[in-house]
């Protein structure tokens, strides 16, 4: 079974299930003659159908996707990953400028940076960042720890 | 008020100080967005977008922001092709088959500055398309009911399924997850709570940057985390670095006709700037015959798509301003921002906002210009951006990308969100669903739904007035026709390829 087959299936799956929840999508009163039940279960419907279509079709109709997958890759995108999910959590409690350098020292060092420079340009690039959008554009960013040290 | 009176006023809104300091930064930005490998014109549009919402920009002015970054990065995508044989966005795939050797020939000058010029052609031809069109083809949809613009919109997802992408089943798939995701929060008729699981983030659907953003930013550095980065040989300018008027006059018919062909391509919804130089690359090819030597620097084959992106760019405004649909991903996006600011684009933006429309078409002609300008004498130092090492550069998008996405709503649910739908959205990405169908999904997907329902709501929930009048028979037709172009285009291929043997 090739990953596309999977992936689709398993849309499909989650499709059917997003369609048992449309189904107790009732209005109080009737506003207009369809409300709010059908258009979704047409959508999801049609997504089913056609995800279940990729899932089963004949092996003539597929094109092989050359995924180029390894080990070494997958722990990079997962390590990346957690990266990021991580810099989302704690994009205020720790504020904007710690968060940013733990941040880009991750990725970078993922993309091949060596530590040194690395550190050094995760360091100016959320300072100068922070003063970009913080202070210069007024787009508001969390100060997080350093609340209390600065401003 | 005739168009001319219309375009002058445009030209006052654009030409405010404000307003051109906002197309210089963005048609900067554009080109360095465009020329790095990776990023594209939706990725650039995509992050800005929030800035330019967040700063409390006007609607004009955002928009000319965005179109500054849009025709920006058609510029910008040649001079990563031409100098180190790699695409910087899709649009500049065809610019590598010519513009690389002729580079490799010490004729990398004389190709940027072609390619400048070409680029400046097709964008500006296109423009004065879309001013003689535009206006026409509003008019005309002025007239269209909520059926109508239901049927108009399922064409233009249809038009993309025929177009783009190997395989319609996919798109189809990616569309729909778009207009699946779009029916998220509440319901505006009835106030019915749909696939929020009692998440109060969720209440006011998904917001529109988080979706952009996941799917493109984040997706992206992924994607780019794949490729184990190796150091590009960055070719060297040449002696002579802008075309003389020999290879100016020698090019022009090709970049004249792939302007046309190009902006005729970028007004049909979901087909962009890579079919269009695709398209053009292998006509003039064909045109040239024998005399030709593409595919081995033939200064033809640098100016023709490069022409034919930049038109098609400029020409996907026209569906996007008169009829609400937009005509490429790029162009999704910035109806997006459109509805951000509480506007419904459509055909009665062109008499309830002309500022905007006006303003936009306006600056279309002013960034060019300035793109021009900024790409002839400033192309050493882009060339020079392209050696940023990636453990610079990446990082840095990513924090963008957070920012943008926090500015919006500031909570830490739109982040963790954003990197959910990333990580989807790499899946989608690796396994062939084409993500610009995705977007236009998400765009249309309300409006869709609204004006389905109030259609029937106005026929009292008969189902016959989708196909009663003569246009949505005719978009029936035409959408119809769109689905089973993939089954015509490989039976003709299919004879085509016998005939030859």
């Amino acid at each position: 079974m090739t990953m596309e087959r999977a992936f689709s299936g398993l849309m499909a799956l989650v499709c059917f299930g997003l369609i048992y929840v449309a189904f107790g999508y009732v209005a109080p009163i009737a506003y207009d003659p369809i409300g709010p039940r059908p258009y979704p279960i047409l959508i999801f419907s049609l997504l089913a159908l056609l995800t279940l279509v990729v899932a089963f079709r004949p092996a003539r109709f597929t094109q092989v996707i050359d995924l180029g997958m390894n080990k070494a890759i997958i722990k990079n995108l997962v390590l990346c990953v957690i990266a990021l999910l991580l810099y989302g959590v704690f994009f205020e409690t720790l504020g904007f400028p710690i968060a940013t350098t733990l941040m880009s020292l991750a990725v970078g060092l993922l993309f091949n940076g060596k530590l040194l420079k690395t550190f050094i340009f995760s360091v100016a690039s959320s300072l100068v960042l922070f003063v970009l959008f913080d202070i210069l554009l007024d787009v508001k960013l969390p100060l997080g720890l350093l609340s209390g040290i600065i401003g | 008020m005739g168009t001319f009176d219309f375009l002058m006023h445009g030209f006052s809104v654009a030409t405010t100080p404000q307003n051109l300091i906002i197309a210089l930064v963005g048609a900067f930005l554009g080109t360095i967005v465009g020329m790095l490998p990776g990023l594209g014109p939706i990725n650039g549009v995509a992050i800005l977008l929030p800035f330019a919402y967040a700063l409390g920009l006007p609607p004009e002015s955002a928009l000319i922001l965005l179109a500054a970054v849009y025709l920006g990065c058609e510029y910008g995508g040649r001079i990563s092709a031409i100098l180190i044989n790699v695409p910087g966005d899709a649009g500049a795939i065809m610019t590598t088959l010519d513009g690389y050797p002729l580079a490799r020939q010490g004729k990398a000058g004389i190709a940027l500055s072609l390619s400048a010029v070409s680029s400046f052609i097709g964008a500006t031809i296109a423009t004065i398309g879309v001013v003689l069109f535009a206006p026409i083809l509003a008019k005309w949809a002025v007239s269209f009911g909520p059926a109508e613009y239901f049927v108009l919109m399922v064409f233009a997802i249809t038009c993309l399924g025929g177009l783009v992408g190997d395989q319609p089943v996919k798109t189809g798939i990616a569309a729909l997850i778009g207009l699946g995701l779009a029916t998220v929060g509440v319901d505006a008729v009835t106030g019915i709570y749909r696939f929020t699981f009692d998440s109060v983030n969720l209440s006011d659907g998904i917001q529109f940057t988080t979706i952009v953003i996941g799917f493109f930013s984040v997706s992206e550095i992924l994607i780019l985390l794949e490729r184990t980065t190796t150091g590009h040989k960055v070719i060297e300018q040449g002696k002579r670095s802008l075309l003389n008027f020999k290879e100016f006059t020698f090019t022009l018919g090709a970049m004249l006709r792939s302007s046309l062909m190009g902006f005729v391509v970028g007004i049909l919804p979901g087909a962009g700037a890579t079919i269009a130089s695709a398209m053009t690359y292998a006509s003039e090819r064909k045109i040239a015959g024998d005399s030709g030597t593409f595919g081995e620097g033939d200064l033809r084959g640098v100016a023709s798509p490069e022409a034919a992106n930049n038109a098609s760019a400029c020409g996907s405004f026209v569906p996007m301003l008169t009829l609400g649909v937009p005509g490429s991903g790029t162009t999704a996006v910035m109806m997006g921002a459109l509805t951000l600011y509480n506007i419904t684009p459509g055909p009665q933006l062109f008499t309830e906002q002309p500022d905007i429309v006006w303003g936009l078409i306006a600056s279309l002609f002013i960034c060019n210009i300035i793109l021009l300008v900024l790409n002839i004498p400033l192309v050493g130092l882009f060339a020079k951006l392209l050696n940023v090492p990636s453990y610079v550069l990446l990082p840095a998008i990513a924090a963008v990308s957070f920012v943008g996405v926090y500015s919006i709503n500031s909570t830490t649910f739109d982040l963790v969100f954003m990197v959910a739908l990333g990580v989807f959205g790499y899946c989608l990405r690796k396994l062939n669903f084409p993500l610009s169908a995705l977007i236009l999904g998400y765009v249309l997907g309300e409006l869709m739904e609204s004006n389905l329902r109030r259609a029937l709501s106005i026929s009292q929930g008969d189902l016959g007035i989708l196909w009663s009048s003569p246009i949505t028979v005719a978009l029936w037709i035409l959408a119809i026709l769109m689905v089973f172009m993939p089954i015509i285009r490989n039976v003709y291929r299919k004879r085509f390829k016998q005939s030859a043997v």
